[in-house]
């Protein structure tokens, strides 16, 4: 063993030039430090001595190997663990870093405008706050007061409009952090939170305070907020959005996608909350929605409105409602329902008025819709407004006993006084007369109600819009194959009612009415809506005819709608008092009053058309409750649109003729 | 090494033998400056980019700020002045001025011409005059020059100088200020119209 020694022994390097010198301190040296190697030249001189001391070390070798190989296996693992890490699972854990080191927002888009034809806003949003707490804060033990919340909630009160003892409760939500006490709150209000909150922070500061914010637990939390600037004008039309601050009923949901625009994101790199300023950031910024412009003309609209709301009240009306149309280019000026809703504040809403029922109510419209059958019987060339037809005090036609709404010897009148006196009996006598048996006559006049837009949608896509109800000609029962000529047996809306009247007031053409003008995109610019569909319904010559009839009805003595007559003017129109279908009941009762009409007679610029469901106080006649209605509104649109009198005679055609003995 | 040979003893010495020695040690203190300049200069550089840095995000914060008050402040005139333009405030002001409602819309041509029945307003319920008849009634309608639709409506109460401006005044926009505004903005002016002269027609109206 000893020869072997040597080789085994590690040699250090280094050392090796100092052998000189420690000669004199060998005998020292490697004494104190036996595991260092000694000297060659004192191991060659005392082999013998040394030999015990030294520690006799195994085969090194196995350990060498063993070591290799347990080393062999950590970096095994190492290197494993590495790959995982690097490769197999890289994606997962770069993504895990990147939520620590990457924040992201949402950067909400801001919703549209809606505006008025003459762009002033309808609808608009603005910032605004959700007013929050966190009742823990207002607790004993945090407050050190007993009644924190009574008096927080007394200050607060008056700030957000709300009852105290509400406040309170709220701030006494027991194991909660969180609590809503105001939804959407102007920054005026927030501001005036934030330095109440300040001077309470001071005076809790300053000597003799208890160092504890009797407001520290109110905070805030920014959000928009849809503001209707008119209130109650025009609500129906707009319709409304909910919390989330989406669209949910009228336009705002219609137009939902346009209005909205698209929500941005950013990302950033951030360290403690705070963004890193060189590091950048990306996204994509927000959209804003488009901003929408109607038809509607919020000053009319506000006449429509309010004419409408104050008959309702006073005749105690169920609803009503007044549509404004310009004639020429089917766009609705106004759309006014009673009683309306102030979106801004839906909690105080009645939920049967927050629809717009203009469009969305059906009902059989009487005798406003007998100038269809007029259009239709002259449009065929069956009769002319000066055929005579001599009107029976009662007619029986099918299982039923037809009269008229007043008492009357028999008439002697002409067409045009058919229309004038509104007589149920001369409107079946002349439209038995279109087609060779009753079944034909019904078929004709179905194809004119159709093609006057009555049965389908207005093509204003409005959200819940009513098509009308009309039965197949083939359909019609007995009693109403004569009913549905002046008004009964079938349904529509208002804004169809109105439809027919502009249809005859633009020459025959039916245009499609139209609520949108047009939007404008984030861009600035603006887009018109497409342009509405028109189809021809009855010849010019045919539409002139039933206007100037039209004007008997207001301007002759006997006429039902004096009421609407406005001095100066040819004002074409047409009463309606129709039995109404109690939408509770399922039968007849109570009455609808209506009136529709157009003005100026011969060169027709303004429909306006008005319907009173239900009125139970007072007169419920059409020409006597909606004519002064009709008036009031179509003054208001003429003098808005500057409207001037034509200034031709009217046409006067003859009501009644002297029957030949 | 062979000053250091003097005190160096031992393994201090035999390190001592590990370091360079010569002429190297001549050029050691502008390199050692140099590297205190860099690293010095770096820290100060890091120092100032901060402050800047952040300097910039305290000007936008602050900016931030105000573009927020600035936009609630404008957001708050905004509704005010929506409240005052509102149609239901103007009625009511109007009424509170003693104007009524005008009733059915009449004109007057360039010719001088009359189109439509003037007529008095009628007074639901009568209020008295703020005013006696000014100038008003006259200005409006010298504004009143375009050809076609030079025309004006009438039908305020009497002899007020809200008569023939507030056909409509609750409304004010439609037969007021609305077409008046719409002709200044034609470029016509403010010309005197010879013909026109509005109380005429008021009268024969009454």
């Amino acid at each position: 063993m000893p020869p072997k020694e040597p080789p085994g022994r590690r040699v250090p390097g280094p050392a090796r030039p100092a052998r000189p010198r420690p000669a004199s301190a060998g005998a020292r040296t490697p004494g104190a430090r036996p595991s260092r190697p000694a000297p060659r030249p004192a191991a060659k001189r005392r082999p013998a001595a040394r030999q015990p001391r030294t520690i006799r070390l195994g085969s090194p070798r196995p350990r060498l190997r063993l070591i290799s190989l347990g080393l062999t296996l950590v970096m095994l693992v190492f290197v494993v663990r590495l790959l995982q890490v690097q490769a197999v699972d890289a994606g997962a854990y770069a993504a895990k870093a990147d939520k620590y080191r990457f924040q992201e927002y949402t950067l909400s888009a801001e919703r549209g405008e809606i505006t008025d034809r003459n762009g002033i806003a309808l609808a608009a949003s603005v910032d605004a706050y959700d007013i929050t707490a966190d009742p823990k804060l207002f607790t004993r033990e945090e407050s050190k007061t007993a009644d924190a919340p009574e008096q927080a909630a007394a200050l607060l009160a008056p700030i957000l409009g709300k009852e105290p003892a509400e406040l309170a409760k709220k701030l006494r939500t027991p194991k909660s952090r969180y609590t809503l006490l105001a939804r959407k709150q102007t920054p005026q209000v927030w501001n005036q939170i934030k330095d109440l909150k300040r001077v309470y922070g001071q005076k809790a500061q300053a000597v003799g305070g208890n160092g504890i914010n009797l407001l520290g637990g109110i905070l805030s939390e920014p959000s928009t907020k849809r503001v209707y600037p008119n209130g109650e004008l025009a609500a129906g039309i707009l319709g409304y959005v909910n919390a989330e601050g989406r669209g949910a009923g009228g336009l705002e949901s219609m137009l939902d996608p346009e209005l909205a625009g698209r929500d941005g994101k950013i990302r950033f790199t951030a360290s403690g909350g705070r963004q890193v300023p060189t590091a950048g950031s990306q996204g994509t910024p927000a959209v804003p929605g488009s901003d929408i412009e109607l038809t509607i003309d919020r000053d009319i609209q506000w006449a429509a409105q309010q004419a409408i709301s104050d008959q309702v009240r006073r005749s105690k009306a169920d609803r009503g409602y007044v549509i404004v149309q310009d004639t020429r280019t089917g766009e609705v000026l106004a759309m006014a329902n009673a009683p309306g809703f102030d979106p801004n504040d839906l909690s105080a809403a009645n939920a049967a008025a927050m629809g717009n029922a203009a469009l969305q109510d059906a009902y059989e419209p009487g005798s406003t819709s007998k100038i269809m059958s007029m259009a239709a019987v002259l449009e065929e060339g069956k009769a002319a407004p000066d055929t005579h037809v001599t009107v029976p005090n009662r007619l029986h036609r099918g299982d039923r006993l037809f009269k008229d709404d007043v008492d009357h010897k028999t008439w002697y009148l002409t067409l045009n006084g058919v229309l004038a006196r509104s007589s149920n009996i001369g409107t079946i006598l002349a439209t038995g007369r279109l087609g060779a048996t009753q079944a034909e006559s019904n078929r004709i006049l179905h194809s004119y109600l159709r093609k006057f837009g009555i049965g389908s949608p207005t093509g204003l896509h409005y959200p819940g819009e009513t098509p009308g109800i009309l039965a197949k000609p083939q359909d019609w029962s007995t009693s109403q194959q004569y009913t549905i000529p002046f008004g009964q047996g079938l349904s529509v809306s208002a804004m169809q009612a109105a439809s027919v009247y502009s249809t005859i007031a633009n020459g025959g053409v039916r245009i499609e009415p139209t609520l949108v003008r047009g939007t404008k995109g984030p861009d600035g610019r603006f887009t018109a809506a497409p342009a509405p569909k028109e189809s021809r319904v009855v010849s010019e010559k045919t539409a002139k005819s039933l206007a100037q009839m039209l004007e008997s009805v207001v301007d002759d003595e006997d006429g039902t709608g004096n009421k609407a007559a406005i001095p100066g003017y040819r004002v074409a129109g047409k009463t309606g008092t129709a039995n109404r279908v109690d939408p509770e009941l399922g039968r007849y009762k109570g009455y609808t009053a209506s009136f529709a009409g157009f003005a100026p007679a011969d060169q027709p610029r303004v429909t306006v058309y008005c319907a009173i469901q239900n009125p139970t106080k007072g007169n419920y006649f059409g020409g006597q409750i909606c004519g002064p209605i009709y008036k009031k509104v179509m003054e208001f649109a003429l003098k808005t649109l500057h409207v001037a009198p034509t200034g031709s005679a009217p046409a006067r055609l003859p009501v009644d003729f002297e029957p030949t003995p | 090494m062979s000053t250091a040979k003097g005190p160096l003893k031992g393994r201090a010495a035999q390190l001592g033998r590990l370091m360079p020695s010569g002429p190297s040690s001549a050029a050691r203190t502008p390199f050692v400056l140099l590297v205190v300049v860099l690293l010095g200069g770096g820290l100060i550089t890091l120092l100032l980019l901060n402050s800047a840095l952040n300097q910039g995000s305290f000007k936008l914060n602050e900016l931030k700020d105000k573009t927020t008050e600035l936009t609630d402040e404008e957001q708050a005139l905004q509704r005010d002045v929506d409240d005052y333009a509102a149609p239901d405030a103007l009625e009511r002001r109007a009424r509170k001025l003693g104007m009524v409602p005008g009733g059915s819309p009449a004109f007057l041509g360039p010719d001088g011409r009359v189109l439509g029945e003037p007529s008095v307003a009628v007074a639901p319920k009568p209020t008295p005059k703020p005013s006696a008849g000014t100038g008003a009634p006259g200005t409006p309608s010298a504004t009143r020059t375009d050809a076609s639709t030079a025309l004006r409506t009438f039908g305020g109460p009497a002899d007020t100088g809200t008569g023939p401006t507030g056909a409509f005044p609750a409304d004010g926009s439609p037969a007021g200020p609305g077409p008046d505004a719409q002709d200044r903005r034609a470029g016509t002016g403010p010309v005197p119209a010879p013909p026109v002269t509005v109380p005429a027609p008021t009268q024969t109206g009454r």
